[in-house]
């Protein structure tokens, strides 16, 4: 037997070795008692006494190097073996295994984006009752009890106490605030309103706002301007266009409406904006010094302006909601959308 | 308010384009809502503020048209040609029985009139602007009102009793039957015009179907006047009843139109009709207050952040009718037109020079912020509150805060307090303020379940309201409502997790845990978990009885609910965190199987293990827990880890044995558990 050709046969057939199966097939037919290796021990004895010794060695580190060669190659096959039994175990296509994440509501969102935008630029966020007197609604924002103006802050009044009402809007906080702090203030506050308007698709009896105001020394109409075209590009995006449109507000003067370029078509006119190219989404204006006199700020002194939107608009532009009412269905399958 | 583009180029002459007109009152404060192309004229629908009753008229859109468009405004002065043919046996007498419900009252005799069907351009005009043609007189009237903004009234003479008119209050128990035909009930909070038999019109707002002018008619009476814009308003949304009238006289009028309006209408009349003025009355005398406001330039620029010229100040004032003496370089003394009831105040004037001006014209500037330094809120720690349920998987509702009456109650402990409620609500469905946000949320889960929906789990933070002794109160609460079951694809198949108290109870458990709030306290009181922390009534959990349950149209399924008071709970919010190192030594543990009977609450054991176990029992698990045949009825099978360590040394198993033998011997000691 020729050690060479057998070292020869050795390694081809461990190369084509595969599987743990191949590998016992290989260790019986070259490592068993009768196997080859066993078979070139065997010819030791027969051999002449002089070539004895060097064939021996030669035998014995072959077989070393057999069984490291085997060692390895059990490795190895346990290991392939392993990755085929991973594999095997799960489907990748499968729905993952977690926790599923809550949802924050798409009002509570918005409010989030409109005022953390405001908190970096220095505001505060105050928030105030919903149970209002009547002087906070209205009086305090100059506007008159019986005037044509109030038809559009329309107002549930409660039962049993004369002069309280559930808050038309988010300006009252602006009376109670101006009277609690001093200038100079900077502050936003959002929350709920309630105006008894016919539900339908874009209107309902309850819904949410968002009121920002800054007074100080120097504030101008100019940087009423500014800040609005900053809150605006970073809602809407930079792209858009804005424009100032004089209107009137009793607890502002002058006052505006501020519109933006339609963000559906760009302003060419379609369905969203009426074919205006245009979407109101604020009014805001000059704090009026009516409004300053009634919380006891100097209006020679300081000046400020106030700003007001509604919530479920914005979201509604921003998500291209088409109901108002579906923010507060609550259908799971609208909320699991944001 | 609309008006059209031939009809302002009577009084104004217009350079540009329709459209171009459109965008250019846009952008003065008359936003143009629509424009529509009607045969050879172009209709403008403007939204008109309700500070700007001048606007409610063709004259007061022709004066903005020229302020903005720099062009002249044509007036026109009616009656010139305009003779009274006075015969000497006409008799009329005015009674205003107070000045203050209405300052003026005029009064036309016209004889002779022929009532017919309109001309064609008189007929158009007024459909145009949206007014039904009824016949030349009244037709007349309603022209003059759109051009002027100055309602008109025309009475049958024939059919006036008497020769007195009188404005007085309505009498209790006098009615009136409007042109509309309704009958309408009067009261003394409403004006009337009389005749000496009974009201013959409501003030300001509709005149009656006995005296209105018709095809039999050939005398009139035209009424020219000025009534209490608040006595107006009142009687309008007492009656229900709104008219092109009302609306300006609630609005306000300018006094000085009233005889130009009424001398207009007699001069139409006598061109369209054979009719002859024969008598001019009026009674009253507005007092026309002509204000004068100091306008200083500094201080527009301080208030607009724009610096505009004196020059151009001063001509957009005079454009828009105001007169301006100058009383220095950049100082104005301002006189306000009759017609600008809405001015005021310097700012007003400020506002008119910046929209004349142009907002778009104002450069952009940044104000410059003082940071404060602002204590956390309230907001700060609801919204980490809904941070903390969103991670835990629940979706944030929000709903109304109206409620039907009878959903106020059986939705929590009973000693649930008065509702407050609405004195208008828009429907029974809203007719009271919540007392709880739970009938709202459950409302949402059996609507989810309609839509097939498996598992439900939602959460509110909204305010509730009650009554008091002191008046009604908000208390803003935190509601979650868990109802169905999780399935879950695991390794060994499929998990089903049915929601139920221990849900709400884990989910309150993280929620405290993370806020800070130490022991929350959990009793079963009948049908209720009360939740205390630190000693004070701080919520509630509660399954829905089937009978509640039906009422929301819910079908087998468990609804579990919790309502938290975050404003008792607040006040213990702890967010300060004290760094303990992560032990060093390793931990011992030791299992022990053992029956406990079912009345027994698990928490209760564990902290008398504790108390045996002292400092070196860190940690108790429940490690399995069973219940079924092999355990005998009234008691559970539970497997309960005990974690033993030390701060100090690594701990020999012969140190935990005596102190895992005591831990062991209270079980079966206090609580008569069965180890096994």
């Amino acid at each position: 037997m020729d050690i060479n050709s057998v070292k020869a046969q050795i390694s081809a057939d461990l190369s084509s070795v595969n599987s743990a199966a191949q590998l016992e097939e290989f260790k019986l037919k070259h490592l068993s008692r009768k196997g080859t290796l066993s078979q070139l021990t065997a010819v030791i004895p027969t051999l002449p006494a002089e070539a004895r010794a060097q064939f021996g060695q030669e035998v014995n580190a072959l077989k070393n190097s057999v069984a490291s060669l085997v060692a390895e190659k059990e490795i190895n096959l346990t290991a392939a073996a392993g990755r085929d039994k991973a594999e095997q175990d799960y489907d990748i296509g499968m729905p993952g295994i977690a926790q599923e994440l809550g949802r924050l509501h798409p009002i509570t969102q918005t409010i989030d984006e409109i005022s953390s935008i405001f908190t970096r630029m220095g505001f505060c966020i105050v928030e105030g009752p919903e149970i209002e007197t009547e002087f906070n609604n209205f009086t305090g924002l100059n506007i008159p009890l019986e005037h044509p103006s109030r038809d559009a802050f329309d107002t549930f009044y409660l039962k049993d106490y004369e002069k309280l009402l559930l808050r038309s809007h988010t300006s009252p906080v602006q009376v109670r605030a101006m009277k609690s702090r001093k200038p100079p203030l900077a502050i936003v506050v959002p929350g709920r309103v309630y105006r008894p308007d016919a539900v339908d698709a874009s209107h309902l009896f309850m819904f949410h706002q968002i009121e920002g105001f800054m007074v100080d020394r120097k504030i101008t109409f100019a940087d009423l301007k500014g800040l609005l075209e900053l809150f605006a590009k970073a809602v809407f995006g930079s792209d858009i266009k804005m424009r100032f449109r004089p209107h009137f507000f009793p607890f502002t003067e002058p006052s505006a409406e501020v519109d933006i370029s339609c963000i559906i078509c760009k302003g060419t006119g379609c369905s969203v904006c009426g074919r205006k190219g245009w979407l109101e989404i604020l009014g805001c204006g000059m704090i009026h010094p009516n409004v300053f006199r009634h919380v006891g700020i100097d209006p020679e002194k300081f000046s400020g302006f106030a700003f007001g939107m509604g919530i479920e608009r914005i979201a509604m532009l921003k998500y291209g909601i088409n109901d108002i009412r579906l923010f507060f269905e609550n259908d799971l399958r609208f909320l699991k959308q944001f | 308010m609309k008006v059209t583009y031939n009809w302002l180029k009577d009084f104004v002459d217009i350079k540009i384009a329709p459209d171009d007109l459109a965008e250019r009152l846009t952008m003065a404060g008359l936003e143009v809502v629509e424009l529509e192309k009607r045969g050879s004229d172009f209709v403008f629908e403007i939204e008109v503020t309700s500070n700007r009753p001048d606007w409610l008229s063709v004259i007061g859109i022709a004066r903005e048209v020229a302020a903005i468009t720099k062009s002249k405004l044509i007036n026109r002065k009616p009656g010139a040609q305009f003779k009274i043919k006075k015969a000497k046996e006409e008799k009329l007498e005015i009674r205003i029985e107070n000045k203050k419900d209405c300052p003026l009252y005029t009064a036309k005799i016209i004889r002779g009139v022929k009532v017919g069907p309109s001309p064609e351009w008189l007929k158009s005009r007024l459909e145009l602007v949206g007014c039904r043609s009824v016949n030349n007189i009244v037709d007349i009237t309603n022209y003059v009102l759109f051009e002027t903004g100055e309602p008109l009234h025309a009475f049958d003479l024939d059919r006036l009793s008497g020769y007195s008119i009188s404005v007085r209050r309505a009498k209790a128990g006098e009615s009136i039957l409007t042109i509309d035909g309704e009958k309408r009930m009067l009261s003394p909070e409403i004006l009337v015009i009389a005749d000496e038999r009974r009201p013959v019109a409501i003030a300001g707002i509709m005149g009656g179907k006995d005296t209105e002018v018709g095809e039999g008619t050939s005398n009139i009476l035209l009424e020219a006047a000025v009534f209490d814009p608040v006595l107006v308003r009142r009687a309008r949304q007492g009656l229900g009843l709104q008219s092109e009238s009302a609306y300006r006289f609630e609005r306000s009028v300018d006094p000085s139109v009233v005889g130009l309006a009424s001398l207009e209408a007699a001069e139409l009349i006598g061109k369209l009709t054979p009719g002859n003025v024969v008598l001019a009355k009026s009674a009253g005398s507005p007092r026309v207050t002509k204000k004068t406001i100091n306008f200083d330039c500094g201080q527009a620029q301080r208030i607009l952040g724009a610096a505009i010229s004196p020059a151009r100040i001063k001509a957009i004032l005079l454009a828009l009718g105001f007169r301006v003496n100058s009383g220095g370089k950049t100082k104005f003394s301002v006189k306000v037109p009759s017609h600008r009831r809405d001015v005021a105040l310097a700012v007003d004037l400020i506002e008119e020079v910046a929209r004349i001006y142009g907002y778009e014209r104002i450069p952009p500037s940044l104000p410059s912020v003082k940071p404060q330094a602002v204590a956390r809120s309230i907001l700060d720690a609801v919204t980490l509150i809904k941070n903390i349920l969103i991670g835990l998987g629940l979706n944030e509702a929000i709903t109304y805060s109206m409620v039907e009456r009878d959903l106020n109650s059986g939705l929590g402990p009973e000693e649930r307090a008065r509702a407050v409620e609405i004195r208008n609500p828009l429907s029974r469905e809203q007719e009271v303020l919540r007392t709880g946000l739970l009938p709202s949320l459950v409302g949402c889960a059996g609507f989810n379940l309609n839509q097939k929906q498996d598992y439900v789990n939602l959460f509110e933070v909204a305010c509730k309201f009650y009554a008091t002794d002191k008046g009604p109160k908000e208390e803003l609460c935190l509601g979650i409502l868990l109802c169905g079951r999780k399935s879950l694809v695991l390794d060994q198949g499929m998990v089903k997790d049915e929601a139920g108290f221990l849900h709400l109870k884990g989910i309150a458990e993280n929620l405290f845990s993370r806020l800070g709030i130490k022991e929350p306290a959990y009793s079963a009181e009948k049908e209720i978990i009360r939740v205390r922390v630190s000693g004070v009534e701080a919520g509630f959990m509660l399954k829905l009885s089937q009978a509640l349950r039906e009422r929301f149209d819910i079908k087998n399924r468990d609804v579990f609910v919790a309502e938290i008071s975050l404003e008792k709970i607040l006040p213990f919010l702890n967010l300060k965190r004290q760094f303990v190192a992560p032990p060093k030594y390793p931990v011992i543990s030791r299992d022990i199987s053992l029956l406990l009977q079912e009345s027994l609450r698990i928490d209760e054991v564990f902290k008398a293990m504790r108390t045996a176990g002292g400092e070196l029992l860190k940690d108790l698990k429940v490690a399995d827990f069973y219940k079924g045949k092999q355990v005998p009825e009234g008691w559970r099978g539970l497997t309960i880890s005990c974690i033993y360590r030390s701060d100090e040394r690594t701990l020999t198993e012969a140190e935990v044995y005596p102190v895992h033998a005591r831990v062991s011997a209270v079980l079966s000691e206090k609580f008569g558990a069965k180890i096994r």
